[in-house]
């Protein structure tokens, strides 16, 4: 066998694993339903899931809880004004008041008041990411992007690409901000500028995106009237549609090899579990 | 002069009336008024629209039933809104307002009858 020959089968050689090594990957984005959680005292909005216990914001009732994984409460966080899309970093829970403009974190079982240098109206959602804490800001159709003491704000009332219409939730990974772009019934992705980057979902029938998370090198994507939830790739293409156990669903959180999804129709959790290969 | 003395009559008690539809009087007691609202469905209109309804001065016990898409809400006494003012805040919270009724009764009065 010549050096060649040699060359060629080395090369197929490492194209067949690699080939193997995505499928393997392309298979561990296996969503299966598991189970659903009654919550009868909670109207849950937005959950963060954490290793054993979650955060939720309980919209109806004003308040914000803390629960095991079987939704039963551990702690209560009441006097919230309408709290939204909440988020935690470095285990301070940050939580958008929709009625009140304000954001308000519970650390250490306190409630404060976070200072904000742009008013919104009607706060929907928060992420928040080291300095950087963004906020999808409903009625002004835009986003608040928050570094430290500088203020920046990006997209405004429209359809087209850098225009929002009613953002309800955002998330913010790798310098890209995800906003939910929810009655354009899509998610778009923006520079820290405000330069949109890309446009999600706009193609896949989505009823009102309200809530969005990252995961797993996945962007999940609640489809509120759709009852459906749809996972992406972080290029955006379409990996997989989860349809079992959703009741006008509004947010996600993996924790883990679990999922957990919001039921604001009907008060419960939808959990799935990552099939592994 | 009897025929325009009669009309003038006439036209001045449906000004008065047309008056009386379109607002709230300084009422004695709290006021409920009832809204049906077009295209209420999800948690973010809800509460957007109990926002923008809480800014009217003299607004309080705000309630919205999404499955009927029935917002109701209480005038403090003393306090006047018009159909017009109710109509712009539902059209500002992005929605469309269809029959608005204005009611002398309290939701207290009316829970305990």
């Amino acid at each position: 066998m010549n050096n060649s020959k040699l060359l060629a089968t080395f090369i197929g050689m490492l194209l067949f694993f690699s080939c193997a090594d995505n499928q393997k990957r392309e298979q561990a984005s296996n969503w299966t339903f598991k189970k659903e959680i009654q919550l009868p005292e909670i109207a849950p909005i937005s959950v963060i899931a954490q290793s054993k216990f979650l955060w939720l914001s309980d919209v109806d009732n004003n308040r914000v809880v803390k629960t095991d994984l079987d939704g039963k409460i551990l702690e209560e966080y009441p006097g919230f004004q309408r709290p939204m899309h909440i988020s935690m970093s470095h285990s301070i829970v940050y939580v958008p008041e929709y009625t009140a403009d304000t954001i308000k974190t519970i650390a250490d079982k306190r409630v404060a008041i976070f200072p904000l240098l742009e008013r919104p109206d009607a706060p929907a959602g928060i992420a928040v990411k080291d300095e950087t804490l963004a906020i999808a800001d409903f009625y002004n159709h835009r986003v608040i992007l928050q570094e430290g003491d500088a203020v920046s704000t990006f997209g405004k009332e429209g359809h087209q690409a850098g225009e929002l219409y009613y953002p309800t939730d955002v998330e913010i990974f790798n310098d890209k901000i995800f906003v939910a772009d929810a009655y354009n019934n899509r998610v778009q992705v923006f520079d820290k500028k405000g330069n949109s980057l890309a446009i999600i979902g706009d193609k896949n029938g989505i009823n009102v995106a309200t809530g969005l998370t990252l995961a797993n090198d996945r962007l999940f994507v609640t489809d509120f009237f759709g009852n459906r939830i749809l996972v992406y790739d972080l290029e955006g293409n379409l990996k997989q549609i989860l349809t079992e156990g959703f009741d006008n669903p509004t947010d996600i959180s993996v924790v883990r090899n679990e999922l957990f999804v919001t039921n604001y129709g009907n008060h419960s959790l939808a959990v799935y579990g990552l099939s592994l290969p | 002069m009897k025929k325009i003395l009669f009309l003038t009559t006439v036209m001045a008690f449906l000004a008065i009336a047309g008056l009386n539809a379109q607002t709230s009087s300084n009422a004695s007691e709290d006021q409920r008024v009832s809204v049906k609202v077009d295209g209420l469905a999800c948690p973010f209109c809800a509460y957007g629209l109990e926002k923008k309804i809480k800014d009217i001065e003299g607004s309080k016990e705000v309630k919205i039933d999404l499955k009927s898409g029935l917002l109701t809400f209480q005038m403090q006494k003393g306090k006047a809104i018009s159909e017009e003012t109710i109509r712009n805040k539902v059209k500002d919270a992005g929605f469309t307002p269809r029959e608005i009724s204005f009611s002398e009764t309290s939701l207290k009065t009316k829970e305990n009858e």
